[in-house]
This record gives structure tokens, C-alpha cells and sequence, in this order.
């Protein structure tokens, strides 16, 4: 069951934190996002293993776009 | 006229902080009815 | 002329002898040094601390003419600060600074913009009871809207004397947010309302909007309290020449350049009022302890406000963000957004804290600009 780790507001993607086939607890940092100067990290929904990384560093991301799927 | 300080403080308390409450709901009402007029359509890149 | 060369000599000495004789000034001198070190050491709002802290020395030193009639920062205060030219100069950067999008995508944020500014009435009331005069309790309130300019703007109108204390109290506690704030909010919300998870869902707001918004709240805005025009007018200016985006010089120059120069003056001038006579008083200890006061209590009715829209929207609305209503923009909001986080890390609560924050900066603006023309309506201002 694939899920889509969405960005919570608008802003930039600074850095990404986990790569593709890792293994990520819940509460786990994926990415750091910055938005209104500050660094927001996202994190992991739930348990599961990153399939996939829809995004690169320096990225700017709209609110809801899909920026990790964890399967 | 002068007003002794506890008239002084609670008019200010109810005109001020009243004041202040309902001027900022007025503007969020226009903040509103503008955001209503004139929604957000995407701009093709016509930056400033 | 041996004794001619003593006298002359005795010139150079007179103003040592005078520390001893005068010795707030000594302790100013060391308050000086204080303000200059935390500035300095501690990167607490260096760009003021560092002009105000030297500006402090500097009226402190034995004999100093520096704010007599026609000494130089005098010169600088008559031109900048009776006139209250600075803090709208300032305003006007302040203004081509802020992004007041998160504010406009969601205009409820305006409501605790407002009950931000609670703590200033409140400790209007205290200082009145306290014994303060009038207007002088109104500027110590005013340490409440959390905002420099503001605080020196309505001061140095109506109560002059005090501005060092009140310009002091506000620039500190404004860089203290992140300390005062969180422990306010951690306590009066409970487990449940912390972790309440807001989305983020607002629409983009359009350019037309932006545009519109600085021209409605200057009209309105002015229409109500004219008496703040000038405070709102240069804020919503700046922003207007942000958002036009073809002024991007001026834009630049208000929010760079006028904004340094001013800053520098500003922080030299609100140090020099820091003489010692005038300053060590425990009206000074007083005023310092209502600012504080002022700004919890900014923070208690913000959170309040945000504990009553949490009930009124049945827990969509995370309290936490009403301690956001305050002009500290953009601390307040990553305060908010940091000690959301501490509860239940999928909890994005920034953006709504950026609005309540934005929506704080214009709430503090109009909450003196209501004051100013309540007091004047009463008569107790012309």
C-alpha cells in the first residue's frame, strides 16, 4: 500500500533527508522544507520503506504535491 | 473636563479593545468579500 | 601662567571627577555596556542594541553635550523623533518586508491579530492603577502591541520622558518571544488542542487582492482611526510598493537602505534618552516590569481567543496559534510552529501562525491607531 507524503504548505525543498529503499519509522524526518524562511521537516506518516522520491533539492512545491511515497 | 483614571481605563478597555476588534473583523469581512471578487487564477508567469 | 596651565589641565580631569559625583551615570555607563554586550555577544537585536547601548554611553559620559540643545544626536532626535519621523520611516520597510499572504489567504486570522493585542489595554488599566498619568500609562501599554516603531511613535507623542524605558521594553521583549511565549502556551492549552492538526488549505491569494488590500485598510483603516493614519498609511505604502512590484528600487531602498540609516539613528537617539538622573527610577523597574507583564498577557488572551474558535469551530482551529496575534513577525509564528511541532510532529501549523502573525502586525498598528483616536475623541489628546 503506497503512501504519498504531501508537502504541508508551499515553499522550497531544502534538503532530503532519506533516499529510495530506505526504511522510515513514523515521526522519521524525510525532508526539510522551507517555507516562510523557516526549516520545516517532514516526516513520515507511518512506518514503511521510501519508494520514492518525487522531488530534488532546491525544488519549490506547491501545497498537497506529492513529495515521497512510502511503500 | 476630567475624567478620573478608572473611567479613563475601562473607556479605553471597552472603545479601544472593542475598537480594535471591530475594525480588524470589518477588514477580514473585506479580506474576505476581496478574496471572493478576485479569486486566484493561475497568472501564466506574468510576474510583476 | 602656571596656574592658567593647571586650570587648563584641571579641564581634562573635571570629567572624571564628575563620575563620581554623578553616579547613575556610572551605572548608565555600565548599562551601556550591557545593552552593547548583549547585542553583541548574545545577537539579541543587535541592530538596535548596538546603536542604543553606544547612544546610552555616550549621554552618560561626565558633561556630554551630546544631547543639549544643538548637540548631535539632539539634532538627529528633534529632526527624527519629535517629529516621529523615524518609526514611520521604518514602517515603510516593515511594510515592503511583509508577506501578508498567509493573512489575506485566511482573513479569520485577522480576529486574533486582534486578541493579540488585549495585553496592551490590560496593563493600561494596571499602570492607571498603579498611579501612572494618563498618557503615560498609555505608552506603557502600548509596550504591548510587541512592536518598536509603534511603541516609539505613540511614546515620543505623548509621553517623551518615558521613551527610553518603553523603547527598551519593547525591543527586549520582542527578542524574548521565543522564551516568553512557550511556556503561556503550554499551559493554558490542553493535551487534546495541542496536537490538533491543522491543514493547510487555502487557496493562493490573487495579485489583484494584494494589490487591493494596502489601498482598503489605509481607507478603512484611516476612516476610523484617523489619528493613526500615519502609522497604517506608511506600513500598507510599502507594502503596496512590494506587491505593485514595478517599484522595485523603492521597494528595495525602504526596506534596505532607509531602513539601515533610520535603524542607526533611531537606536543612537533612544539610547542618548538614557541619561542617568533621568532614567535610574524605579519608575523605570516599573515600566520594564508592565512590558513584560503586557506581552504574557498578549500571549494568555491570544491563546484564549484560540481556545474559544477551537470550541466555536467544534476543534478545527489549534489554540496555539492565537499567541501568534502579536506584531513579532515572523518570530511569533515559528514559536507557534516549533512548540506545535513538540506535540505531534505530522502537525504543520506555520502558515496559520504566519497568518496570525500578519494579521498581529496590523492589529498592533490599528489597535494604536484606535487608541489614539479614542483619546482624542475623549479629549484627553487633540
Amino acid at each position: 500500500m503506497a503512501i504519498d507524503v504531501i508537502a504541508p504548505m508551499p515553499g522550497t525543498i531544502k534538503e532530503i533527508i532519506v533516499k529510495a529503499g530506505d526504511a522510515v519509522k513514523e515521526d522519521e524526518e524525510l525532508v526539510i522544507l522551507e517555507a516562510m524562511k523557516m526549516e520545516n521537516p517532514i516526516v513520515a506518516p507511518s512506518n514503511g520503506t521510501v519508494k520514492e522520491i518525487k522531488v530534488k533539492e532546491g525544488d519549490k512545491v506547491n501545497t498537497s504535491q506529492v513529495l515521497v511515497v512510502l511503500g | 473636563m476630567e475624567m478620573d483614571n478608572f473611567t479613563f481605563g475601562v473607556t479605553m478597555l471597552v472603545a479601544g479593545m472593542g475598537g480594535t476588534l471591530v475594525t480588524l473583523g470589518l477588514l477580514s469581512l473585506m479580506m474576505m468579500a476581496l478574496g471572493k471578487l478576485f479569486p486566484y487564477k493561475e497568472e501564466g508567469g506574468k510576474e510583476g | 601662567m602656571m596656574e592658567a596651565i593647571i586650570a587648563g589641565l584641571g579641564g581634562l580631569v573635571i570629567g572624571f571627577k564628575m563620575l563620581f559625583v554623578n553616579w547613575q551615570s556610572l551605572i548608565m555607563l555600565g548599562v551601556g555596556g550591557v545593552l552593547l554586550w548583549l547585542g553583541i555577544k548574545k545577537d539579541c537585536e543587535p541592530l538596535l542594541l548596538v546603536p542604543i547601548g553606544f547612544g546610552c554611553i555616550l549621554v552618560n559620559i561626565p558633561m556630554s553635550d551630546v544631547m543639549l540643545k544643538d548637540g548631535f544626536i539632539r539634532t538627529i532626535y528633534d529632526a527624527g523623533i519629535d517629529t516621529e519621523l523615524f518609526p514611520l520611516l521604518i514602517f515603510i520597510g516593515i511594510g515592503a518586508m511583509t508577506d501578508f499572504g498567509p493573512v489575506l489567504a485566511q482573513p479569520y486570522t485577522f480576529l486574533l491579530g486582534a486578541a493579540g493585542q488585549f495585553g496592551i489595554f490590560l496593563t493600561l488599566m494596571l499602570a492607571l492603577f498603579l498611579g501612572f498619568p494618563k498618557l503615560d500609562a498609555v505608552s506603557i501599554g502600548i509596550i504591548g502591541a510587541c512592536d518598536g516603531p509603534t511603541a516609539i511613535y505613540v511614546t515620543s507623542k505623548y509621553a517623551p520622558h518615558l521613551l527610553g524605558a518603553v523603547a527598551v521594553a519593547a525591543y527586549s521583549y520582542m527578542s524574548l518571544v521565543p522564551v516568553i511565549q512557550p511556556p503561556i502556551m503550554k499551559a493554558l492549552t490542553t493535551e487534546k488542542e495541542k496536537k490538533t492538526v491543522m491543514k493547510f488549505t487555502a487557496k493562493p491569494v490573487s495579485k489583484t487582492t494584494k494589490l487591493l488590500f494596502p489601498l482598503v485598510i489605509t481607507i478603512v483603516g484611516g476612516c476610523i482611526a484617523p489619528k493613526g493614519l500615519p502609522l497604517l498609511a506608511t506600513i500598507m505604502l510599502g507594502n503596496l510598493m512590494k506587491e505593485s512590484g514595478v517599484v522595485a528600487r523603492l521597494a528595495g531602498a525602504a526596506e534596505n537602505e532607509i531602513a539601515n540609516v533610520v535603524t542607526l539613528f533611531l537606536g543612537l537617539c533612544i539610547g542618548a534618552t538614557m541619561a542617568g538622573p533621568a532614567f535610574i527610577r524605579a519608575e523605570t523597574l516599573i515600566i520594564l516590569g508592565l512590558g513584560f507583564l503586557a506581552i504574557c498577557l498578549d500571549t494568555v488572551c491570544g491563546v484564549l481567543f484560540g481556545k474559544l474558535l477551537y470550541i466555536i469551530t467544534g476543534g478545527k482551529i489549534n489554540p496555539l496559534i492565537g499567541s501568534a496575534g502579536i506584531s513579532a513577525f515572523p518570530m511569533a509564528a515559528r514559536v507557534v510552529a516549533k512548540v506545535g511541532m513538540q506535540y505531534n510532529k505530522k502537525n504543520y501549523l506555520l502558515m496559520h501562525a504566519m497568518g496570525a502573525n500578519a494579521g498581529g502586525q496590523i492589529g498592533s498598528v490599528i489597535a494604536a491607531a484606535v487608541m489614539l483616536s479614542v483619546l482624542a475623541g475623549m479629549g484627553v489628546i487633540r
